[in-house]
């Protein structure tokens, strides 16, 4: 029994590596679609009385002199066509908007220009705000944690931020401020998760009977004692998240898919990340022993 | 002995359990009132009315049919205030009758108002329900051009000027008088005695704007001095009154009470503004596109710039200010005490400085205060306004408090201040773009994003009264008391709006909030299997669970505060809802629920015996 969670942890841990690494590549190799909020650029958001598939419309934009396009059919039947700024200018998306029209009989139902120079604003505010969450996330951690279980819960966090940006490059959808939004809180939830371990690690490390078990079986024990809480909590949030993905409308798409892999990855990881690595550092009844020895008379004076 | 013991500590706990009980219930009672009003959201009606200095001649009847043969139903039509409200079966085209209407009567004043639909005694409460963003409630959109060119040119005017004013001084009477040419450079002529006043004149200049580059020609016996801008500083001027620009605009939004409002630069010259709700556009318009600038100049006799004032006098003042607008640290409109508005003015210490400075030598003089404006005249040419608005003989040594008095009215003094809060700009701005956006499209945002919520809202529900049964009640009670006190607290805080994303927060917090509850329920059932009886395992549950769920709480909020600082938009309509969330989260699910399982299982008790 014993062994069996521990077989199905180190897979988890193997697992999780595997995953960011392949992530990591897939973002040096394919990048990351940054959406309008970030490169500025045109979107036009049509609507085409007839049904095209894909490639009939990329081949008809294409005639019309429109290329490096990122083309989209939304949910609601629109086409949504985001054009970088350095690739046309206002009077071809004017025209190729006409040449639709009278063609296709297609409108133009939204419509929208955006500077290049706004975009680097938002990086740097984008990436100020990510930075500044992480720091003050990990001061936090710092504070409320033994450092081993602190480093393992920001391992879990960098693991769960990097696959979803790696989902993110895979898929190659746009990625803009609402899934800033979302990685933020992604960041929130995991550490949430870790720390929930964390604590039922640290509580059970306390308790006689396990101040003389290896650390591996006092983890297992954790995780078995929190993996309701863990599960429930997380399938809840699915659940509404899903619900937000299915008919919330397109603009929130990309945001629930953040969320939902964010949360997805952020629960394995809390048992297979923050929960095992510490294991690994030589976490022990010992490092609280000095820390708290008033608490642990405490305790050794309780019947 | 023991019973009774058993009689008073059990009292006691009542008592103190009432005094809770009774808060928390104010509380609830409280915020359910403040969430009513999204029960009746405001709908928009057209208002009706004649312009100044004219009778309204258009009669109830022939307004529907004007209306109605355009394919606008016509909900009904109510006489208000000697012009008529028009409610319209589909809101969403409220706006598209309205420019209807005016282009048939261009002697009618046709604006859209947001008239609230709440009954009575709640109007009376003076609540309103939550402010929705302009992707769910239609809005005003505006793009500025910043005029930078109009700002350099005048720069070089005011270069001009002073060269100008010190020709004079020093009765340089071999120079020309300065003057702009191609709207790129001053340009100044000294014949053959003149060389030695140019060169002079040349140095004091230089001392005056070091970043100015100069260049003398000879032609003939004439010799031309051009000053101008050079290439790296133009960009870097550029660069300076865009963001001034920028920031100036975000403080006017703040100052107009729009948290909501999107403020970005588009492209090289342009600013784009969203303001979310707003169906009039004028008030915003007058606020934002003004370019108001306000100096404060010493008077000349010879020379100078010289100014109008209100009643059309001529004034000539120093073309150097004596401290600018920047100076302005905050400014308040007031009145004094014969009643007559005036701004009340608080200067940074370096504009107190100067003011004191030159107000030390100056007592008994006059001091003329200078307010400047662009607008765009009707040949779409952008013209600049300059006026004395007050002239004042300095009666001591002022600091870095002082009023601007005689103000034309409350409203100008108000506006003024407004504007001098919000920090100057150099550059003129114009509206080149504006757009009212219509709330259909928000309407089926507004559907899309509550029917996510209802999906989400009764899956968790479902999940909690099948898993936990009992418990699973007292769950879903804090969880629909929460999505209440959410909404109550958002349309009770000024400055919250909802937006998309902000639906997307509400959602997320419903399925993020039953934490707090399954926290607790898992400790219970663990307590409950080791034997502690249903009451114990609740009390110890919720201690035991405490530190759990503070570190749960903290976390997020960490992210959402972040978020809140930093982002703007959309993702602060996000970051807003999960903010709050986390507050209501906490209060319904370890207080309000506290209090309902101790009752619950109380009364169950008391029952059972």
């Amino acid at each position: 029994m014993k062994s069996n969670m521990q077989h199905i942890r180190l897979i988890g841990l193997i697992l999780g590596v595997v995953l960011v690494f392949a992530s990591l590549v897939t973002i040096a190799q394919k990048g990351i679609a940054f959406g309008q909020d970030f490169t500025g650029g045109y979107v036009t958001v049509i609507d085409v009385p007839k049904s095209v598939t894909v490639d009939e419309m990329q081949l008809k934009l294409h005639q019309l002199g429109v290329d490096n396009a990122r083309i989209d059919l939304q949910m609601d039947g629109s086409w949504r066509i985001f054009q970088t700024p350095s690739s046309t200018n206002d009077l071809k998306v004017k025209e190729w908007n006409s040449e639709l029209n009278s063609q296709w009989h297609a409108t133009v139902l939204d419509a929208s220009y955006l500077g290049a120079q706004v975009g680097d604003e938002l990086i740097e505010q984008g990436g100020l705000a990510g930075l500044f969450a992480l720091l003050s996330v990990l001061l936090y951690l710092a504070c409320r944690f033994e450092w081993r279980l602190a480093v393992s819960a920001s391992i879990a966090l960098f693991h769960d931020v990097v696959i979803t940006l790696g989902l993110f490059s895979a898929t190659q959808v746009e990625f803009d401020l609402t899934v800033l939004a979302a990685l933020l809180a992604i960041i929130g939830y995991s550490l949430n998760d870790s720390i929930v371990v964390g604590d039922r690690v640290r509580e059970l490390l306390f308790e006689e009977r396990y101040k003389q078990a290896p650390v591996a079986k006092v983890i297992d024990q954790a995780i078995k004692d929190s993996l309701s809480r863990t599960l429930i909590t997380s399938l809840t949030t699915l659940a509404t998240v899903l619900s937000i993905w299915w008919l919330a409308g397109a603009g929130l798409s990309s945001f629930a898919m953040a969320l939902c892999c964010g949360i997805a990855v952020g629960t394995l990881s809390s048992l297979a990340i923050s929960a095992t690595l510490p294991q690994f550092m030589g976490l022990s009844y010992n490092n609280y022993r000095k820390e708290e020895s008033e608490a642990t008379k405490k305790q050794l004076a309780e019947p | 002995m023991q019973n009774i013991e058993q009689l008073n500590s059990k009292h006691g706990m009542t008592t103190s359990s009432r005094f809770k009980k009774f808060f928390t219930a104010i509380i609830i009672v409280i915020l359910i009132i403040c969430a009513t009003p999204n029960l009746y959201p405001n709908k928009n009606l057209i208002q009706v009315q004649a312009s100044a200095n004219n009778v309204l001649v258009v009669s109830v009847p022939e307004l529907k049919n004007n209306l109605e043969n355009e394919g606008f139903k016509v909900k009904k039509v109510i006489s208000h205030q000697g012009g008529y409200l028009v409610e319209l079966e589909n809101r969403a085209l409220t706006a598209e009758a309205r420019a209807h209407i005016a282009a048939l009567h261009n002697e009618l004043n046709v604006k859209v108002i947001s008239a609230s639909t709440m009954p009575l005694w709640l109007e009376y409460t003076g609540l309103k329900p939550i402010k929705l963003g302009l992707d769910l409630d239609g809005g005003v959109l505006f793009v500025l051009k910043v005029d930078v060119e109009q700002a350099m040119l005048s720069q070089l005017q005011s270069v001009a000027d002073e060269a100008n004013s010190i020709r004079i001084n020093n009765r340089y009477r071999h120079l020309s008088s300065p003057q702009v040419v191609n709207a790129q450079e001053v340009e100044i002529v000294a014949t053959v005695q003149g060389k030695t006043e140019l060169q002079a004149l040349s140095t004091t200049l230089r001392d005056r704007y070091p970043h100015l580059s100069s260049n003398r020609k000879a032609h003939g016996s004439l010799t031309t001095l051009t000053l101008s801008f050079p290439e790296a500083k133009k960009i870097e001027l550029h660069k300076q009154l865009m963001t001034q620009a920028l920031s100036t605009l975000r403080s006017r939004i703040e100052e107009l009470g729009i948290t909501e409002a999107v403020t970005q630069r588009q492209g090289d010259n342009y600013i784009r503004i969203e303001l979310p709700g707003v169906q009039d556009p004028d008030q915003a318009k007058r606020i934002i596109g003004a370019t108001a600038k306000l100096s404060f100049h010493a008077l000349q006799t010879a020379g100078g710039q010289r100014i109008k004032d209100k009643l059309g006098n001529v004034i000539n003042i120093d073309p150097t200010a004596i401290f600018g607008g920047d100076e302005i640290e905050s400014a308040t409109a007031g009145r004094d005490e014969y009643g007559k508005p005036l701004v009340e003015l608080f200067l940074s210490s370096s504009g107190g400085k100067k003011i004191n400075h030159f107000s030390r030598q100056n007592v008994g003089k006059p001091m003329a205060t200078v307010f400047a404006q662009y607008y765009v005249s009707t040949s779409g040419e952008t013209k600049k306004h300059t006026e004395v608005i007050s002239v004042a003989t300095i009666q001591q040594v002022l600091n870095t408090r002082f009023s601007i008095t005689n103000m034309q009215s409350m409203e100008r003094a108000q506006e003024l201040a407004l504007l001098l809060r919000a920090g100057s700009l150099d550059a003129p701005i114009t509206i080149v773009k504006e757009q009212t956006i219509g709330p259909s499209l928000g309407e089926k945002n507004i559907e899309s994003g509550f029917k996510a919520l209802a999906l989400g809202l009764s899956i968790t529900l479902l999940f909690m009264a099948l898993w936990y049964r009992k418990l699973g009640v007292i769950a879903i009670i804090s969880l629909l008391v929460n999505l209440v006190c959410l909404i109550g607290l958002m349309s009770l805080l000024p400055g919250v709006v909802l937006t998309l994303p902000g639906i997307a927060g509400l959602v997320l917090t419903i399925g993020m909030a039953v934490d707090t509850n399954v926290i607790i329920f898992e400790r219970v059932r663990e307590l409950r299997s080791k034997g502690a009886t249903m009451v114990i395992a609740l009390k110890q549950g919720y201690q035991q669970a405490m530190s759990s769920i503070v570190d749960a709480n903290l976390t997020t909020m960490i992210t959402a505060l972040i978020l809140l600082g930093i982002g703007y938009g959309p993702v602060k309509g996000f970051a807003i809802t999960l903010a709050l969330g986390i507050v209501t989260s906490i209060f319904a699910g370890v207080i309000v629920s506290g209090l309902l399982s101790e009752s619950l299982y109380s009364q169950q008790r008391q029952g059972g015996k």
